[in-house]
This record gives C-alpha cells, sequence and structure tokens, in this order.
C-alpha cells in the first residue's frame, strides 16, 4: 500500500539554504502533490542522496553552505541511480548554466522564477517515461 | 612722512649752516668797516685838537691847553677827549685808560688806535695822538669812544640774521610739509597699502599713479606685479579645481567599478526574497488558502522586502555620488553597513565574513561613504585574495601599539583602528612596495584599474590617517587603516 502510495506522490528532495523560500518551495510542491524533504545546505544533501536512494527528483540551489549545488551533482556522477537534477541559481551566467549542464543537471533555472513554471517543469520531468536518462541534460532558461 | 621729514631737515640745516656763516662774515666785516670808520673819525679829530692844543701849549701854557679839551667834553660827548701822560710821574687823573706799555709806538710819536675793555663792561675805541711838550715829556691826547653804537648795530644785524633764518626755516618746513606731503606721502602711503593688499593676497584694486616720476615708475612696476600674480593665482586655481575635478571623477569611477563587483552578490541577495514575494503572492490569489497562512505569507512578504530595501539602501547610500561630507561616526556602525554588501558575494565564493566590533563606539570624524570605499576595496581585494575560500575578518579596535609615520603629527591623538585580514594568497615583499601605487595592478586586464588602493590610501590620507599592510606569502594580509578618533562632533 505504501509503496503504491509512493508511486502516485513522486518524492521530491529540495535543497535551498534561504529558510523562507525553502518553506514556500515545500508549500507549493505539496500542494502540488508531490513529496518534499528538505534540506538547507549541500552536505545534507549530498548525504540524502547517498542514504536514501528512493528520491524521484532534487531541486537544489546552487550556492549552499558547506557543498555547492555543483560541487553535489559532481559527487553523483558515478552514482547511476542519481534522480533527476534542477538547479536553482540567482547567478545565472552562461559559465555555470554550462557547468551544471555538463554535470548532467536536467534544467538550471534562474531566480526569481515563477512557481508555476517550476511546477510545469516538475510535471515534465514525470510525464516521460523513463524520465531520468532522458531528461537529463535538457536546459531550461 | 619720516623720509620727507629727514630731507627737510637735511636741507633746512645745510641752509642754516650757509645763512649763518654768511650772516657771521657779513657782520664781522661791517663790525671792521665800522671801527675802521670810527678810528678814522677819531683820528681825525685828534689831529684837529692836537693843532689846537699845540698852539695852545705854545702860546698860553699847559693848563689852558689841558683845560680846553676838558672843555671839549662839554659840547660833545659820543668822544670824550683827554689828556694824558706817558712817561714820568703820572698823576691818577692823566692815567691813560688802557696800560701804559701797549702804548709804545706813542713814545716814537705815532698814532695808537687800539680797543679797549672798561671796567664797567662797555667797549671804548681809544685813540692816541701823542704830543710832545716843550719840555720834552710825551703825552698824548685820548679820544675814546663808546664802542656800545656799534655792538647795537651788530646786535641789530643779529637779530635780522636770526629772523630772516627762522622764516626761511619755518616756511620751508611749510612748504616742505605741503609739498613732501603732495608729493611722497600720499602716493607713499597709496603704494603701501596696495603693497599690503596684494600681500594679504587682495589682486582686485588696481593702483595707478599718475606722471612720470621714481614714484609713478614704482607703481606701474607695483601693478604690472599684481597682474601677474593675479594670473598666476587664476591659473592655480583653476589647475587645482581641474586636479579636484579629475580626482572627484576617478573616485566615482572606483566607487562603480567596486559597485560592479558587489552587483552579482547584490542580485543573487535580491533574486531569493524576490522569489519568495511573488511566490507568497500566488500563494494568496490560489483559493483554497486558510486565512490564518494567507496573513502568514503577507508577513513574509513584508520582512522579504524590507530585506531587499535594506540591501537597496546600502547600495544607493554608496553608490550615491555627492560633496565630502565628514561627520562624527561609530566605527562600529560603518562595519555594520558593510555586512549585506559584502555578506553575498562573501558568499559566492565560499569565504565566511566575519566582523569583530569594539566593544565600545569609536568616534570618527570622516565621511561615511568614502571610509566605506575604502574597506569595500580592501575587503574585496582580501575575498579575490581567496580562490579556496575562508575567513576574511573584519575587526575595529584601539591598537596596542601605534606606530605614526612621520609625515604626521601624533601629538595626544587617539587612534582608532580598522583591520581586514584575509587567509588569502598573500603579497610578496616585491608587491607590497609598489601596493599604493596609482595603476599598479597585479590583476588581468579588465579586472582591475590599479587604482583602487591608490585612491584608498588618499582618501585615508584626507582623513589624517594611514594604512599599513602586513602579509605573509601563503597566509594572507592584513590591512590596518588607522584614523584619529573625536571625543566631540569636531574633527580631531
Amino acid at each position: 500500500m505504501e509503496a503504491v502510495c509512493l508511486d502516485i506522490h513522486p518524492h521530491i528532495l529540495l535543497a535551498e539554504d534561504d529558510p523562507e523560500l525553502l518553506e514556500l518551495l515545500t508549500i507549493v510542491l505539496l500542494r502540488a502533490g508531490y513529496q518534499v524533504t528538505g534540506c538547507d545546505n549541500g552536505l545534507q544533501l549530498q548525504e540524502q542522496l547517498e542514504q536514501v536512494e528512493s528520491y524521484d527528483l532534487v531541486i537544489s540551489d546552487l550556492r549552499m553552505p558547506a557543498l555547492t549545488g555543483l560541487e553535489v551533482l559532481e559527487s553523483q556522477l558515478s552514482n547511476p541511480y542519481c534522480p533527476p537534477f534542477i538547479c536553482m541559481t540567482a547567478f545565472g551566467d552562461e559559465k555555470t548554466h554550462a557547468t551544471a549542464k555538463r554535470l548532467g543537471a536536467m534544467a538550471t533555472i534562474d531566480k526569481p522564477f515563477d512557481l508555476d513554471n517550476m511546477i510545469e517543469l516538475v510535471q515534465m520531468t514525470f510525464s516521460g517515461e523513463n524520465s531520468n536518462k532522458y531528461l537529463r541534460g535538457v536546459d531550461h532558461v | 612722512m619720516r623720509l620727507t621729514v629727514k630731507i627737510t631737515l637735511a636741507v633746512l640745516l645745510g641752509v642754516a649752516l650757509i645763512f649763518s656763516a654768511y650772516s657771521y662774515f657779513s657782520i664781522q666785516r661791517e663790525r671792521e668797516q665800522i671801527k675802521k670808520n670810527l678810528s678814522r673819525e677819531a683820528r681825525h679829530i685828534g689831529e684837529s685838537l692836537r693843532y689846537i692844543v699845540t698852539e695852545l701849549w705854545q702860546q698860553r701854557g699847559e693848563e689852558v691847553a689841558i683845560n680846553f679839551l676838558k672843555k671839549a667834553n662839554h659840547e660833545y660827548t659820543q668822544t670824550l677827549v683827554r689828556w694824558v701822560w706817558i712817561e714820568g710821574d703820572i698823576p691818577q687823573q692823566f692815567q691813560p685808560r688802557v696800560p701804559i706799555d701797549q702804548l709804545d709806538d706813542l713814545l716814537n710819536e705815532e698814532t695808537v688806535a687800539l680797543l679797549a675793555g672798561a671796567p664797567d663792561g662797555g667797549d671804548f675805541l681809544l685813540t692816541y695822538l701823542p704830543l710832545l711838550t716843550e719840555d720834552d715829556r710825551i703825552g698824548a691826547i685820548e679820544l675814546s669812544e663808546s664802542m656800545d653804537e656799534m655792538h647795537d648795530y651788530v646786535q641789530e644785524s643779529l637779530r635780522h640774521s636770526a629772523i630772516v633764518i627762522g622764516a626761511s626755516i619755518g616756511s620751508a618746513l611749510l612748504f616742505m610739509g605741503v609739498l613732501g606731503s603732495i608729493w611722497i606721502d600720499r602716493p607713499m602711503r597709496k603704494l603701501r597699502a596696495q603693497a599690503e593688499r596684494i600681500g594679504s593676497g587682495d589682486f582686485t584694486t588696481s593702483v595707478n599713479l599718475p606722471g612720470g616720476g621714481e614714484i609713478a615708475e614704482l607703481s606701474s612696476t607695483i601693478e604690472r606685479m599684481r597682474g601677474q600674480l593675479a594670473e598666476a593665482r587664476e591659473a592655480e586655481q583653476l589647475a587645482n579645481n581641474e586636479k579636484i575635478e579629475a580626482l572627484e571623477k576617478l573616485r566615482h569611477a572606483e566607487r562603480l567599478a567596486t559597485l560592479g563587483q558587489l552587483s552579482a552578490g547584490i542580485a543573487h541577495e535580491l533574486g531569493t526574497p524576490l522569489n519568495v514575494i511573488a511566490g507568497r503572492a500566488k500563494l494568496i490569489r490560489s483559493v483554497e488558502m486558510e486565512p490564518d497562512d494567507v496573513s502568514r505569507s503577507a508577513t513574509i512578504i513584508g520582512e522579504q522586502a524590507d530585506r531587499m530595501t535594506g540591501i537597496m539602501r546600502q547600495l544607493l547610500s554608496f553608490a550615491r555620488r555627492g560633496e565630502s561630507q565628514k561627520q562624527a561616526v561609530d566605527l562600529n556602525m560603518v562595519l555594520r553597513g558593510l555586512q549585506p554588501l559584502l555578506e553575498p558575494i562573501a558568499r559566492e565564493r565560499g569565504i565566511a565574513l566575519v566582523i569583530h566590533e569594539a566593544e565600545q563606539p569609536l568616534s570618527i570624524f570622516v565621511d561615511p561613504a568614502q571610509l566605506q570605499q575604502v574597506l569595500l576595496n580592501l575587503t574585496l581585494n582580501g575575498i579575490q585574495a581567496m580562490p579556496d575560500g575562508g575567513d576574511i575578518t573584519l575587526t575595529s579596535g584601539h591598537p596596542a601599539t601605534v606606530d605614526v609615520p612621520d609625515n604626521l603629527e601624533s601629538r595626544d591623538t587617539n587612534w582608532a583602528c580598522l583591520q581586514v585580514c584575509d587567509q588569502g594568497i598573500g603579497i610578496d615583499p616585491e608587491t607590497l612596495r609598489q601596493i599604493f601605487d596609482p595603476f599598479f595592478t597585479t590583476k588581468d586586464i579588465g579586472q582591475g584599474t590599479g587604482l583602487g588602493l591608490s585612491i584608498a590610501h588618499g582618501i585615508i590620507e584626507e582623513h589624517g590617517g594611514w594604512i599599513e599592510v602586513n602579509s605573509t606569502p601563503g597566509e594572507g594580509s592584513c590591512f590596518s587603516v588607522y584614523l584619529p578618533e573625536t571625543t566631540s562632533g569636531e574633527p580631531a
């Protein structure tokens, strides 16, 4: 029963160091029907990814204390079961976008972004079959 | 006036000397002339008397002759006539007025004329005409004429001379006074006033004295000098203004460059609250919101807006270009104001910004915007020197020991110190020597103007302080800014 439930509600791992934004995104994603686990720094994100393998999507800020989003992304390059990454950044220069894409991020979105657009992006991620491999590398600006 | 008086006195002294000498010699000459005339007159009368007396003596005897002489005095008292004996036993009444040894020439039967003083003080011209009596005894007719008249005449002449000299001196003094005042004193006073004006830096008044004399020449020379000085000062002021303007522009440009460096961090800092605000607004718009949640969202929107306002204010106050306005500020407040500007960029680079405020407020008299510029510059340099992250520490406080540079007067100044210490790559000694030189940079082309530290140095120097650098390559650098502390709101 629980497993079925998990299938219906994809589990998203959310990493954002700003508590207000973390809270807001959590609310929005919950309302959109997803399970959400939040963490406020890169190290926590990495630990979550290494310990629990049941996440369907990671939405992560790039600039965070301890470890940056890019560093976590890089560390998951060798992990075949790594969920797709959507990166958020306020330093949306081309170099950052390119780096994120090279490291396998599915999309990189610039702050401030429209919440509806983000939800759409998330829904798009789950709408495709075999989402992981297919979607990694899409650069959504 | 003193010059005129001196010249006048010198001229008058000369005139008086010449005039006096002339008068003296004139009077002497007149005196001689009068004496000669009197003497000739006396001799003339004496000759006549001698002839008569000789006749009387031969015809009627000694007594009649001598009586005749006595009687002659009754009618004419200006010249007294007496009989005197020169030789033998001389009774008192026939004694000559002068001692006999002065009358030796009479013995040779020559006429003697001489001046003698009387016991009562008057002068007499005495003329003796010898007469050989029948018994071969030599007597003489003595004519004595008072010189009082001549003295009176001389006195009168002297008085006249004195009056003329006095009048000359008086009128000369008056003339010289008036003319000296017109020709010398007044123009001199004008020139002196003009020289003093020029000396005090007032080049506006023009003084041109008419005429072609030395004073007019001096006046036109001073006038030329005034013109040249005024031109020089104007040029100097112009150059100075241009310099100040250029410096001001340069500082503003540097401030904008710093702003550019900060902007990426600021964008990040604004991006997140903007996201929260937009998101919360959207949440409120959605229908299913509980009233409590709406209220909470509204509160969060307010807080995020405040957060953004704070960042904007800091940025604006820094970017705004204005006249230098020095005021008493607390160094701790300046440090606190920097935090929102520096925090984002530090975080972006993985650097922790550590701020240690002094326990007591540190009052300094500065232009806060300029001081902020200096500290931002130093901190951004520190951040750039730490590619691998680390701590950058800003500390305010009183330094334990102060090594005041020679060009600053230390007096009893209390120094406040602000330190910016990084854990970066450090600065090698060669670079350290040139670190405050304008246009010296170790950054890549387009990364730095090479003016930041030079401008920071200039700003702190203008505030009566200085900047020290200590650096260990590989370990980090520490910039210390020293500024005079104030006790009141006045500059130290």
